[in-house]
């Protein structure tokens, strides 16, 4: 708290690892929440920004905690409006579009009933559907603001119900207004939502990431196209589909086409200011000297537009015929795209905002078809626009099956920092915060800001509740490593099996495994099966394995949780930068024990990688295997932070590689493993390791109850306020 | 899938039965595989069998996009803008540019679909004509779009071989450094009398010392400097190629100024009379006054006159000095020579 209301004070911005489960959410939102109340005029807005949807619900119930405790205590109302925001997919309310399952298609019918043209139609003919909730919300919604308090999606959707308003731009809409606003990283990081939702939120505003490790590559994701050759041949059709409503159109309603023609001849700027829910299609950051520019000659009129859009169709058709992968600069690619089909950078420029302005002016409400030609015109408008930070490479095949053709075209952003400096410049104080952010100063190289906050925090811990451990042998004494020379070996998928087998007869209920890919997965569970280490370990406990397809790793978690919780107990073996090692907590007997087999290092063959760390390099001075370290080590450290959720949770954490031991290694854990790893613990066997993890595991098992921490993990009122603390406290806040 | 499905419309040979295919079109946009334009064009030209269109067989080039099409378009795009060849900088707003671009494009359109091509083509030759010189002079020049290109590939190319070689430099020497450490402990445990864990702890210092200086430095070096080919302000530095057609003006050296000073001559002998007076000195008397055509030419009678009186006078009290003086004092060196013997 101290060092974020520094950072509030300094208006910098800060970095702040807290462990998972110390209440980071709360510090974060009482503080903020405070700090507004007594500075209303320094901040006004707090964006709260979370990755998944239940981690949003988990924040907007803590601020709910939070506000009841105000009322409670101040005796009134507060004054203080708080809201989610998520997509259309959570929010909407419209008997038949709700039911749609995917994101996509209730975005695109969303539109079908909303855009402005469908709703001009709909004043003429009765027959036309709108949605009522969205003509309610239009009608009175905006002159009545949200009263204070605190929504979350479902309250949205409630209130929604109750007026008649769709819940979703009632949001879009309060965020303006809204003094707590929790959304999705996207919301804020996309330069193509960012435009749409975001752009009205003042620069006064603190702006919190939360589980923020793996920010840099939400923003690379965020600046990336990927363009496969399937995609290329539904962008064919959809032109197709673009020529002939075009030339339907010239000869019933050439109206329409003037004045869009009329509006371009004018400048952007004009076609810019649209109706709200006209945004469906929106575009990569474009410097704002461009929006103000006229549209060039060149693609104006529509027919000379789409023959352009086929052209530059044709061209990259042409370039994904390659046989051998190419690499080239984004000014390579402008040159030759210039020799080969004569287009210009500068149109190129525009293809984004002009292809929407085409779709506005078709009136073509069900925009899921054109999807594809949509990545096609965003990939158009960034590879002439950002010359530097990015690559692009086309591969004729996948490295992992060179005989099938299937060619992609990369277009990759490699600068971390493109994506999120508008973010960092415009807002005061921007927070970014996990509970695995080590090694620290990473961070601010790779983003490119200057924080004037960066601190790691570890745990007051009433008794030791997490046990590190790393083992670098078997009971045969043959290091265990993944290392890429030794995957193979039997000795080491044997000790492997060795160590999960006794760890599994050892430790109660839930134990969680993390591989390094789904590859080295599946060989050692194969010859696990060889070895009989499958029959061994399902004496002890049932195995859940988790797989590419969502669906099935989603059942078999349930399952797992089902085998935890009715005390028969379970493994899950998954795979760090999986979806289990990313968002789903195992607390408790959930995840009594974690083991991280091998060192999760990323593929370093992927040519994207290699680009990415080249740039790295030659940019931030960052050298590859400090990067890849680093990135290994992070994931590592999340992997390991799944199973401690809180201060009475306890887990041992296993790493199972001969080279966790080594210094560089070790010294990128967060501090608040590292307080807890031992220099006797770090290069076990198995059969040492096993034996700790009993001694601990009865220690821990003893009841332990609230008073047990009163007064080293947890204070009352009266001893936070007794002479003694506020002396410790004192000399903190001087010493800082 | 990918490319299999062309088809040659003549005689419906696949890429799929026949890998060897290609597919040729020609200025009509119609695709023909490679052994059907031998055989109907064996005689060097003749009709597309497709829209009858009479072709020349040089013509038939291999067809790059998937839609023959695209590859009619291009070849029409190429064609005209070679003639269309304006740049922003020759209209003086931007609005009228972008009305040219818009132009040249519907001229494009209407030949890629033959609309109204009589006229268009009338629009092409008076455009030729009325323009021939901007189109020349733009020929030359390329566009500040291109230039722009240009310099980033250019520096990218040199950013990458100077990084190249510093980083295996780097690499190289960390090697050597790391190497030469090593030995020298191994030397100092063979050959020092101190104590061995006391010479291994000072080894493990300095090799830690050394390792932190050295993401220093690389963090001095900062990357290797790219050679700046601009000013601050933006401006370039030096001359830049192809943006004039003018040969550069040889430099010229920077020499003081100079400073007009009448000759003085040495006639070594009685200075002449001067050229104004020699008409008064009656000089003229006996020499013959030059013509009307000799006049004519800038020539008097003084100057011959004052020419052979400086060639008659100078040099007169000339005595060959130097020659005679100095054999005059060696003889008397010699007698001085000899008496001091």
């Amino acid at each position: 708290m101290l060092e974020l209301k520094h950072a509030l004070d300094a208006k910098g911005h800060c970095l702040l690892e807290m462990p998972s489960g110390t209440g980071k959410t709360t510090t974060l939102l009482s503080l903020i929440v405070a700090y507004m109340k007594a500075h209303p005029l320094d901040l006004t807005k707090l964006v709260y920004c979370s990755r998944t949807v239940p981690e949003i619900e988990k924040v907007m119930e803590e601020f709910r905690k939070l506000m009841n405790y105000y009322e409670k205590e101040m005796g009134m109302e507060q004054n203080i409006l708080g809201l989610a925001l998520s997509s259309r997919k959570n929010l909407c309310i419209h008997p038949s579009v709700s039911k749609e399952r995917e994101g996509k298609v209730v975005d695109g019918r969303c539109y079908g009933l909303t855009a402005s043209f469908v709703r001009a139609r709909h004043a003429g003919d009765d027959a036309v559907p709108v949605c009522n909730f969205y003509e309610g919300f239009d009608a009175h919604g905006k002159e009545f603001p949200l009263p204070p308090g605190v929504y979350n999606l479902d309250d949205l959707k409630e209130y929604g119900q109750a007026k008649g308003w769709c819940p979703y731009f009632l949001a879009r809409y309060t965020i303006t207004h809204a003094n707590i606003v929790v959304y999705s990283y996207h919301y804020l990081l996309d330069p193509k939502i960012a435009e749409v939702v975001s752009k009205e939120i003042s620069k006064t505003s603190v702006v919190v990431f939360d589980e923020a490790h793996n920010i840099d590559n939400v923003c690379i994701d965020s600046m990336s196209v990927k363009i496969t050759k399937r995609l290329m041949d539904k962008c064919s059709n959809s032109i197709q589909i673009l020529e002939t409503t075009i030339s339907n159109m010239k000869e019933n309603d050439n109206r329409r086409l003037e004045k869009e023609y009329q509006r371009l001849v004018e400048g952007l700027r004009d076609a810019n200011i649209a109706r709200e829910t006209d945004m469906a299609l929106v575009n990569p950051v474009l410097p704002s000297e461009i929006l103000e520019e006229a549209v060039p000659g060149t693609i104006r009129t529509a027919e000379h537009f789409v023959a352009f859009l086929k052209r530059v169709v044709e061209y990259i058709k042409t370039r994904l015929r390659v046989q051998h992968v190419v690499q080239e600069s984004p000014a390579g690619f402008l040159r030759d795209i210039h020799i080969k089909v004569c287009i210009d950078r500068k149109p190129l420029r525009f293809t984004a905002e002009r292809f929407s302005s085409l779709i506005r002016t078709l009136e073509i409400s069900d925009l899921t078809d054109f999807s594809p030609l949509v990545t096609v015109s965003h990939f158009a408008t960034l590879v002439s626009t950002y010359t530097k930070g990015f690559t692009i490479i086309i591969e004729p095949f996948e490295d992992r099956a060179p005989t099938v053709s299937n060619p992609i075209l990369y277009f990759s952003c490699l600068d971390s920092s493109i994506a999120i400096k508008p973010v960092f410049n415009r807002f005061q104080t921007v927070v970014i915060t996990s509970g695995t952010l080590s090694p620290l100063d990473m961070y601010p190289k790779i983003l490119d800001f200057h924080p004037v906050i960066m601190t790691s925090f570890t745990m007051t811990l009433a008794r030791p509740c997490i046990l590190p451990m790393i083992v670098s042998k078997g009971n045969d004494q043959v290091a265990m490593s993944s290392r890429y020379e030794t995957r193979e070996d039997t000795a080491v998928i044997r000790n492997y099996g060795n160590l999960l087998v006794e760890v599994a007869a050892a430790v109660p209920d839930g134990i969680v495994c993390f591989f390094t890919s789904y590859l080295y997965l599946e060989t050692i569970v194969s010859s696990w099966y060889d070895q009989g280490i499958i029959d061994q370990l399902q004496r002890h406990k049932l195995l859940f394995i988790e797989t590419q397809d969502a669906a099935e790793t989603s059942l078999a978690l349930i399952n797992y949780i089902k085998a935890c919780d009715n005390g028969r107990g379970a493994v899950l073996l998954s795979v760090a930068r999986g979806k289990v090692s990313e968002g789903i907590d195992f607390d408790h007997h959930l995840g009594r024990a974690v083991l991280m087999f091998g060192i999760p290092y990323v593929y370093t063959q992927s040519r994207i990688l290699r680009a990415r760390l080249e740039y790295l390099r030659d940019q931030f001075q960052i050298r590859e295997n400090d990067f890849l370290t680093f990135d290994a080590m992070r994931h590592a450290a999340q992997c390991l932070g799944r199973c401690m959720r809180g201060k009475t949770d306890y887990g041992i954490m296993i790493l199972a590689d001969k080279r966790f031991s080594r210094a560089d290694k070790r010294s990128k854990l967060p501090k608040w493993i590292q307080e807890h790893l031992k220099d006797t613990n770090c290069n076990l066997s198995t059969e040492e390791c096993v034996q700790i993890s009993k001694r601990w595991l009865r220690q821990m098992a003893q009841p332990f109850s609230r008073e047990d921490q009163l007064g080293i993990s947890l204070l009352t009122l009266e001893q936070l306020q007794s002479e003694e603390m506020q002396k410790k406290i004192h000399q903190r806040a001087q010493a800082a | 899938m990918d490319g299999n499905d062309q088809t040659c419309p003549k005689c419906k040979t696949t890429k799929y039965r026949n890998p060897a295919m290609i597919l040729m079109v020609n200025a009509c946009g119609h695709a023909l595989c490679e052994s059907c334009v031998e055989l109907l064009f064996a005689k060097g030209s003749g009709a597309c069998p497709e829209c009858k269109c009479p072709l020349r067989r040089n013509n038939f080039r291999i067809q790059l996009f998937e839609d023959p099409a695209v590859d009619k378009e291009v070849d029409i795009r190429k064609r005209i803008l070679k003639e269309f060849n304006k740049r922003q900088e020759d209209f003086s707003t931007l609005r009228e540019y972008n009305d040219y671009l818009e132009e040249v494009e519907n001229i494009i359109f209407n030949l890629v679909f033959d609309v109204d091509s009589t006229n268009t083509n009338k629009m092409i030759d008076n455009y030729k004509k009325e323009n021939k010189d901007i189109t020349m002079k733009n020929r030359n020049r390329q566009s500040q779009e291109e230039i722009e290109l240009e310099e980033l590939l250019e520096a990218e190319k040199a950013q990458q071989s100077e990084k190249a070689n510093s980083y295996v430099n780097a690499e190289l020497e960390e090697k050597k450094q790391k190497h030469k450490a090593r030995e020298k402990l191994i030397d100092e445990l063979m050959f020092s009398d101190a104590d061995a864990k006391s010479i291994v702890a000072s080894h493990v210092q300095a090799t830690a010392a050394l390792a932190k200086e050295q993401p220093k430095a690389a963090a001095q070096a900062g990357g290797p400097v790219v050679k700046s080919s601009k000013f601050s302000s933006g401006i370039q530095i030096g001359l830049r190629q192809n943006t004039s057609s003018f040969l550069p003006i040889p430099k010229q050296q920077d020499l003081p100024l100079f400073h007009y000073s009448a000759p003085v001559f040495d006639y070594n002998g009685p200075s002449p009379p001067a050229i104004e007076v020699l008409g008064k000195l009656k000089y003229f008397a006996n020499i013959r006054a030059a013509n009307a055509t000799e006049r004519a030419g800038g020539y008097t009678e003084a100057l011959s006159c004052c020419r052979a009186l400086q060639e008659a006078m100078g040099g007169l009290f000339y005595i060959p000095q130097s020659g005679h003086k100095t054999a005059v004092a060696a003889s008397a060196e010699e007698t001085d020579d000899m008496e001091t013997a």
